[in-house]
């Protein structure tokens, strides 16, 4: 008896485990889809004033991505007067396609003229498209943030570490941002990418930004840290947890932050910081 | 002259008063069963000659009054035993303790039925359920672990989170607005394994009650149900064990007398083994190079209890629970543990004061937490969150005559908070960060109700609680009445009717869909008010035919205050967590039918639910436009059937189907082109409003058959159950699959994304299991 209900409990087995294949693809129709416009336009003093302007699409569109020539048609927007204003100055945003070779960033809308390394102006931001609607946004610059010092440890398998040490100031609310590059900064992707908030600190005046043992000698690394300003940090956490919630059972996605105003339906983020970049040779 | 007639006449109607209330007598006892002297919840005593009956409380206490009978018969029912009769002379007060023996011809229809379910039309108790451990075991379950709380989201109004999921949500509330209470200490985590089961082992358990309305004023402080577990007290007849050997876990629970007939105990565990056997793999793999070490994982729980009978009026009980998950994983760079679990503990007193009076003073003891730490080289990360209570409470049961059943009490918590205490730092101590919060509250609590029976037809119940929480320097006082009223049109249809008003002052932070141990309870503030949620309920049960019950109900709840959270709200180690929270409210209505049928060979229920709810008017989400949480699921069937074929053979089939869950998608995408390096994102999801998309609907079909052996030193069964019969692939959750293409442009490679296509994932395909289990 036992040996007939074993033998059943094996074939019922061997069903299951050859049902899996638990995973399919699907096609849904999602809810109707409007356009939006998107816009990055970062202040960083020393460079260039300049945007990218850019829309949406239903989630599910087809993409021709075929070349970078397709890919800009399908998103760019253009044909917008772009100007930022900061004190009595007006500055004029042209619609035309630049490369920054250094950052390897695209923009369609850009100027001769720098960003001033001015810390107390507000910067204003008008927009209007090609219809008529506009997109404003108001934004200060953050002041940068010291790199105290790196120190680099070893561990016994000779792996290395780093430990990035920055200054905070207990009575102001800051908010940071830290990439971590290694061996080059065109076309990586961070090793590390990470927002701080100062309140973690609870009143230390000392931050540390570390690092698994994951480097090795003659590595170069490359420490990135942005003091942001809220507005900054609340897109990009908002941009980090959709990208990472999307599918996950787990995780609660959420609406892109935006501080755009206007008359149209816009996203993205106008905000400035300056990079501080601390470049580390492992030895 | 006149006088002296005002006189006489007056001395007539206080010598027919008196003599009225003189002529009252009462009834009262325990019921317990004779093979294990368990006490017996819900037996039915009738004396016929009074025309009047009750049932035993929770504690297998009963009492009734009624006028002077010299030759009165009582008889004494209860499902799955035989009746019990007595004649009895009841010219005084008595004191009636009966021992029921369970009928062990299974196959014959128990005369009771009609008086079972006669009860239940007669009460004026509606929006209940209940499960029996003996019911559960009969199921078809998950994995073959024998599961109470998924037993009980197969009734109607009653439902999961998502696919496997042990959260319940009632009656369109949220998983944090169920009280459970083990042996009345609060259970804040009721679930193993992320909440594929529960921490409730059925071996223990003795009966399990769940209010989705109407609810008794003895409870507060949740808004959306009460889910009342109770463990057995321990066979105080002779020694005997039951267990059990499964795929995943196995079992043990042994119980006996300390005392025959005065004092018991009951001991049962349970633990999962695989982790024994991934153990067993590292360790004959750890000095492999680049060996990935599996993570060990693991649950447990134990269930103890001791009781002891001081005399005829007094009685004690103790009882505790204590019960693990722990996850643990470790390499060259980790060592990363993760624990959660509950703890409990009751210390209970009975006392029978007279025969009209009966109390229960119970001391209980709460604490759930979880523990995450990793440690580096040098480093070190530990986080952790926390609730503990301490609580105190008495409850008075007063029958002062055959129309009244007075219940007062009250009740007292403390309440202590962990809330997202983050340590971190190197280990010399030059580097160290953190968060926390640790608030305390109180939580008070008063009522009073009665249960009136105008006549034979017509019963009310009503009552108040008056409640309080205290956090610092702020008082939250709240009025919950309490009503509910029946009507029995004949002896098979009663009408019911029912309203409440409950308080909820703690709340579970969390925006998952899901269970997760990381969920942290946190108290009402300055800042954040009391839940409060106001339920009619109307309805009807009515006796069938043959043993079968039909029950239908309308309900609908408002919610107040509720509370959500603004988008990418950051919850995890945020001292200034109530900036995230989000102020609304709700509604939930809906309507319920059972029909069901507990006697003869076929057992079992159908029910449905149709049901909606909505939550909104929050400032920073949707603009304030209300929406569908995730688990507003509009059908919902089951049914569910056990056939004893024979003495040797029982099986059962379980169907459900219900409405899919909502999921939020993203509707649109934009390109996200940051501030540095080559890469962008083309496919950054914008999502619109919440929950908008139904995922397809679920259903499933799940069989089992049990199969009973006799040995000389006890029984053994082989319990088979295939889950998901029909191998359907419901949906668990969406994703988006990306496939990517490199292209060169200017001398550097982009990676540009080629095709987005969403995937669906299936949790459960079929999967059979096989359990052993004994009792001796």
């Amino acid at each position: 008896m036992f040996k007939k209900l074993a033998v059943l409990f094996y074939i019922g087995s061997i069903i299951g485990f050859y049902s899996c294949n638990l995973e399919k693809s699907v096609n849904v129709e999602l809810p109707p889809y409007e356009s939006q416009k998107i816009l990055e336009c970062y202040l960083e003093p020393g460079k260039p004033f300049r945007a990218l302007l850019t829309k949406s699409s239903p989630y599910f569109s087809e993409l021709d991505f075929s070349d970078l020539t397709r890919i800009l048609a399908t998103i760019l927007e253009d044909s917008a007067k772009v100007q930022i204003k900061y004190g009595n100055q007006t500055v004029v945003l042209t619609n035309t396609l630049s490369l920054d070779q250094i950052n390897e960033k695209v923009y369609n809308y850009s100027s001769t003229e720098l960003v001033p390394a001015d810390y107390s102006s507000e910067f204003e931001l008008e927009i209007i498209l090609q219809d008529g609607k506009k997109i404003t946004s108001k934004t200060k610059i953050s002041p940068p943030v010291a790199i105290d010092s790196v120190r680099v440890e070893y561990n016994q398998e000779m792996k290395a570490r780093a430990l990035t040490y920055i200054s905070d100031n207990p009575n102001t609310k800051d908010y940071y941002r830290r990439m971590l590059n290694l061996n080059s900064l065109k076309d990586s992707i961070p090793k590390q990418d990470f927002l701080a908030d100062d309140q973690i600190l609870q009143g230390s005046t000392r931050l540390v930004f570390g690092s698994g043992f994951q480097f090795k000698k003659n590595d170069t690394l490359y420490n990135s840290i942005l003091r942001i300003n809220k507005d900054y940090f609340d897109f990009l956490s908002s941009v980090k947890n959709a990208v990472s919630n999307n599918g996950n059972p787990f995780g609660q996605p959420g609406v892109i932050f935006s501080n755009l105003q206007g008359t149209t339906n816009a996203l993205g983020i106008f905000t400035g910081f300056t990079t501080v970049r601390d470049t580390t040779y492992i030895r | 002259m006149n006088h002296i007639r005002v006189g006489h006449f007056l001395a007539v109607i206080f010598i027919f008063f008196t003599h009225y209330l003189n002529a009252q007598v009462s009834l009262s006892g325990t019921v317990t069963d004779a093979a294990s002297g368990e006490t017996l919840i819900g037996t039915a005593i009738e004396v016929l000659e009074w025309n009047t009956g009750t049932l035993t409380n929770e504690y297998g206490f009963y009492t009734l009054s009624g006028p002077s009978v010299e030759n009165a018969t009582i008889v004494i029912s209860y499902i799955g035993y035989k009746p019990y009769s007595i004649k009895l002379n009841l010219s005084k007060n008595e004191r009636l303790d009966v021992k029921l023996n369970p009928d062990s011809e299974q196959l014959e229809e128990v005369v009771v039925t009609a008086n079972s379910y006669k009860d239940r039309i007669n009460s004026t108790e509606m929006s209940t359920t209940s499960v029996t451990p003996l019911e559960a075991k009969k199921i078809p379950a998950l994995l073959g672990e024998v599961d109470i709380i998924k037993t009980l989201q197969l009734k109607p109004g009653i439902s999961s989170g998502s696919e496997g999921n042990s959260g319940i949500f009632v009656r369109g509330g949220n998983q944090d607005q169920n009280l459970i209470v083990l042996d009345e200490a609060i259970v804040y985590n009721a679930s193993h394994l992320f909440g594929f089961f529960s921490v409730f082992n059925s071996d223990a358990i003795k009966d399990v009650k769940v209010y989705k309305g109407g609810f008794p004023s003895q409870y507060g402080g949740r808004l959306s149900s009460v889910i009342d577990v109770k463990l057995k007290e321990g066979n105080n007849q002779k020694f005997s064990g039951t267990g059990g050997i499964g795929l995943i876990s196995s079992r043990l629970t042994l119980e006996g007398p300390i005392q025959k007939e005065k004092s018991s105990f009951i001991v049962s565990g349970r633990r999962t083994y695989v982790d024994l056997i991934t153990n067993g793999i590292n360790s004959a793999n750890k000095n492999k190079e680049n060996y990935n070490q599996i993570p060990a994982y693991h649950f447990y729980d134990l269930n103890t209890k001791i009781n002891f009978e001081l005399g005829k009026k007094d009685r004690l009980f103790m009882s505790g629970y204590f019960g693990r998950d722990a996850f643990a994983f470790t390499n060259g760079n980790f060592d990363f543990n993760f624990y959660w679990g509950n703890a409990t503990g009751t210390a209970r007193w009975n006392h029978i004061f007279n025969d009209k009076l009966f109390s229960n003073t119970t001391f209980t003891y709460s604490d759930y937490k979880y523990n995450i730490n990793n440690k580096l080289t040098g480093f070190s990360f530990d986080l952790k969150s926390r609730i503990q209570d301490a609580n105190i409470k008495s409850d008075f049961y007063y029958s002062p005559n055959s129309q009244h059943l007075i219940r007062a009490g009250f009740s007292a918590t403390h309440h202590k908070f962990t809330v997202g205490r983050l340590q971190a730092g190197s280990d010399d101590g030059t580097i160290k960060f953190g968060s926390g919060l640790y608030p305390e509250g109180a939580e008070l609590g008063l009522y009073a109700m009665d249960d009136y029976s105008f006549d034979q037809n017509l019963k009310i119940n009503w009552g108040i609680r008056l409640s309080s929480f205290i956090h610092k320097d702020k008082t939250y006082f709240n009025f919950e009445p309490r009503a509910g009223a029946k009507y029995s049109l004949n002896e098979r249809v009663s009408l019911k009717a029912s309203y409440a008003k409950m308080v909820q002052y703690i709340h579970l932070i969390s925006n998952s869909g899901v269970t997760l141990p990381t969920d942290i309870w946190y108290p009402s503030t300055q800042n954040v008010a009391p839940e409060i949620s106001h339920q009619v309920a109307a309805g009807y049960n009515y006796i069938l035919g043959d043993g079968y019950l039909l029950g239908h109900e309308f309900y609908y709840k408002w919610l107040k205050n509720q509370i959500d959270f603004k988008d990418n709200a950051r919850l995890f180690a945020n001292d200034n967590v109530e900036e995230e929270f989000a102020f609304g409210d709700g509604y939930s209505y809906g309507t319920e039918v059972e029909l069901e049928k507990n006697t003869g060979k076929l057992t079992g229920w159908i029910g449905y639910t149709l049901a909606l709810v909505k939550r909104g008017n929050f400032p920073n989400i949707m603009s304030g436009r209300y929406f569908s949480p995730r688990y507003d699921r509009r059908h919902n069937l089951t049914v569910v059937a056990m056939y004893q074929l024979n003495k040797k053979w029982n099986l059962s089939a379980t169907f459900v189907y219900g409405s899919g869950d909502l999921t939020w998608l993203p509707i649109g995408k934009f390109s996200f082109q940051d501030i540095d390096g080559t890469q962008i994102n083309f496919i950054t999801p914008s999502y619109g409003d919440r929950n908008t998309f139904r995922m397809p609907s679920y259903n499933r079909l799940d069989i089992g058959f049990v199969r009973t052996f006799k040995h000389k030193w006890g029984e053994s069964d082989l319990t088979f159950s295939a889950y998901n019969v029909y191998n359907r692939r419901n949906v668990y959750f969406y994703y988006t699959d990306i496939e990517f293409k490199d292209i060169m442009q200017g001398g550097v490679t982009i990676q540009v994304p080629s095709k987005v296509a969403l995937k669906q994932v299936s949790l459960f395909p079929i999967i059979p299991s096989i359990t052993w289990n004994f009792k001796f």
